[in-house]
């Protein structure tokens, strides 16, 4: 027999779960990611280079800046362009401002009912409002870092090759300064409240992520390895899901916050770090669950560092001018940490400018393996001993400790 | 008398039901008037009865969707077709050739287990009640609509292009004085010229005017800008797939 989570809720997209239960006991489970495919590396193939990013971006309205960036980054080093450090700085400043929105949203609108026992923020808001506030002005910020550095809330096509349509105002980075600052109360609020989650689903077995904090040119593992996806991570497809599954040298591996703050704590800001080493040997046990705490962590970090970058900008001045782009042939490959973890575009480039090879791997793609032992062993863990309800409940949790982007995940290219 | 609202994904890139979300306090005013009954993004609640308004977003691009979207429909009073997936296909309907072929090309096989389709817009399977485009739309416009609807109001529909949001706003014509291709003048407006603020080139994702548009005039002026004509027909397709014709 089986049970089926039809739809899983308060996740980004369309994807539920099968449990194979045999002689009372979990057998298997399958995570099933029923959205349909999108195929945006078709999509993009023969595209001119320019149009390129402000399509990525419509792989996903949480993270399309994460997007955008990757793909500009895989063109600049297809090209063999470099842009100045302000560009680089302005760009972060985006990607910022999606892990903001991204995180509050996943925090407080989708994971805190969990934790305080409602359905939906919303009814949630009753009593608990101010949470749900703090929540939604933390996002709000985030969306406003967005507009400002990508063009709008989503989907913007600011973020171009070779800089930016338009840069932004001393105004808009004041702003940025005093606003980060401002909310950084409400984010050390967030950790405490994330801290007590109880511990759900699988350990994984091996961490990555991006060698840099939020982009970089190559990945990292808790091995020390040091490497281009390709080489490491083998992807396969599955008969019941449209995203497929991967392996770091053949281990199940996660992606995101959690491995973020692990792997790269050095790099984090000093209050974030202060609450890193708080939290550290609770983060160490490595539960999946403790992506949620990882995740308000972070959100003291990227308040911090907004805070850091809008001052370095508004001192060091930039010229707000994008660097020439001459297309030739080439291969270039974009690491991007979006807030649920690595992304990958990786382009080959004609002499005319054209894409002529594109494959995009996603933070959820690179999960779907671990999120589908995490619900194995807590359906395993779980069964016979707790109602169905309950049951059901926690593994919907299990899933959503991830923040599985969905829509993200279902068009890989084969490699 | 509370409305019943059911807030439908198909698929798509979440955005246009997180853009909801994104109404921050007007949210709030909404929820004077509407009773969320199924929303799966928001609440892992699921209250089917019969709604008042029913909200689809997303393409219909597997069986499972189009079994969704005959629900939404037979189980709704006034049905909003949400966003450019939605009312035109956007970006994934405009992926050329069939289905077993593209899915042998990204997954390696030609099986169809799960039954996807080529993905098609909702408006195309079902009468809808009311169609807002964009991608993303206009996070205002979908309340208005959904306040002029709890006031027992039809909403508006807007018939203009880009290009006149863009002269109220008064930004420099790119198309005109830089060259960058613009699609501005074949758009529906409504995003407040949003891309020409960053003095980038309209790139059409609300979907081509209705009714007065000169898609054939305006692929001379790219032509004669320099685009060549594989990179115009694509450009003009890519949201709406190749509904302008010239």
């Amino acid at each position: 027999m089986s049970i089926e989570i039809e739809a899983f809720t308060r996740v980004e997209g369309n994807g539920g779960a099968e449990i194979i239960i045999e002689n009372g006991e979990v057998k298997d489970v399958k995570v099933k990611i029923f959205e349909g495919p999108r195929f945006f590396e078709l999509l993009t193939l023969g595209r001119h280079y320019w149009d390129v990013p402000d399509l990525e971006a419509r792989i996903c309205a949480i993270c399309y800046l994460s997007h955008s960036v990757a793909s500009v980054l895989a063109i600049e080093r297809a090209f063999g362009a470099e842009v100045p450090e302000e560009i680089m700085l302005l760009r972060e400043l985006g990607l910022l401002g999606e892990v903001l929105e991204s995180h509050a949203l996943h925090l407080y609108l989708l994971v805190a009912p969990d934790l305080f026992g409602y359905a939906d923020a919303i009814r949630m808001a009753s009593k608990h409002g101010e949470v749900v506030k703090e929540g939604l002005t933390i996002k709000a910020f985030g969306n406003y870092l967005r507009e400002v550095i990508g063009g709008r809330e989503i989907h913007g096509i600011n973020v171009k090759p070779g800089g930016f349509g338009r840069y932004p105002t001393v105004e808009e980075l004041e702003r940025m300064e005093r606003q980060s600052e401002a909310l950084l109360k409400f984010a050390r609020r967030a950790v405490g409240i994330f801290a007590g989650q109880e511990y759900l689903g699988a350990k994984a077995e091996h961490y990555v992520a991006v060698n840099g904090y939020l982009y970089g040119n190559g990945l990292i593992a808790d091995d020390g390895e040091h490497f281009d996806y390709f080489k490491c991570i083998e992807e396969k497809t599955l008969p019941y899901s449209f995203a497929k599954q991967s392996r770091y040298k053949g281990e199940v591996f996660m992606v995101g916050a959690l491995p973020r703050v692990i792997l790269k704590y050095e790099m984090l800001t000093p209050m974030a770090r202060h609450l890193y080493e708080e939290y550290k040997e609770k983060l160490a046990q490595g539960y999946v669950s403790l992506n949620n705490l990882a995740q308000a962590i972070e959100l003291v970090y990227a308040l911090e560092r907004t805070k850091e970058i809008a001052r370095v900008l508004l001192d060091k001045g930039f010229e707000g001018e994008n660097v020439p782009i001459e297309p030739k042939e080439g291969e270039g490959i974009g690491y991007v940490e979006a807030p649920r973890g690595v992304l990958v575009h990786h382009y080959r480039i004609d002499e005319k400018g054209n894409i002529a090879y594109s494959n995009i791997i996603t933070p959820t793609a690179f999960n779907h393996a671990i999120m589908e032992l995490s619900l194995y062993e807590e359906a395993k863990k779980r069964y016979g001993s707790s109602d169905e309800m309950t049951f059901l409940q926690k593994l919907e949790e299990t899933v959503r400790a991830f923040d599985p982007c969905i829509s993200c995940s279902v068009h890989v290219v084969r490699l | 008398m509370m409305l019943k609202l059911g807030v439908f994904e198909l698929t798509d890139c979440g955005g246009c039901a997180l853009n909801i979300l994104f109404l921050y306090e007007k949210l709030f005013d909404l929820l004077e008037f509407y009773e969320i009954k199924e929303f799966h993004m928001a609440s892992s609640i699921k209250e089917h009865d019969t709604l008042d308004v029913a909200i689809v977003t997303g393409t219909v691009s597997t069986q499972r969707d189009l079994n969704l979207l005959h629900y939404a429909r037979n189980h709704s009073n006034y049905l909003i077709a949400l966003g450019t997936c939605a009312t035109h296909g956007d970006v994934q309907a405009s992926v050329e050739g069939k289905i077993r072929e593209k899915l042998e090309k990204v997954y390696g096989t030609r099986a169809n287990p799960m039954k996807a389709l080529d993905s098609t817009p909702i408006v195309q399977h079902v009468a809808v009640d009311y169609a807002l485009p964009g991608c993303p739309y206009d996070k205002d416009e979908i309340y208005q609509v959904l306040m002029n609807l709890a006031k027992g109001v039809e909403p508006p529909t807007k018939d203009y292009p880009v290009c006149v949001e863009c002269k109220l706003n008064e930004y420099e014509c790119v198309l005109v004085k830089r060259g960058i291709p613009c699609l501005g003048p074949i758009t529906l407006g409504g995003c407040n010229a949003v891309c020409i603020k960053s003095q980038l080139g309209c790139i059409g994702c609300r979907g081509p005017l209705p009714k007065e548009a000169n898609p054939a005039s305006e692929f001379e002026i790219l032509k004669e800008l320099g685009y060549d004509e594989e990179y115009i027909r694509r450009k003009f397709k890519t949201f709406a797939r190749g509904e302008l014709r010239w």
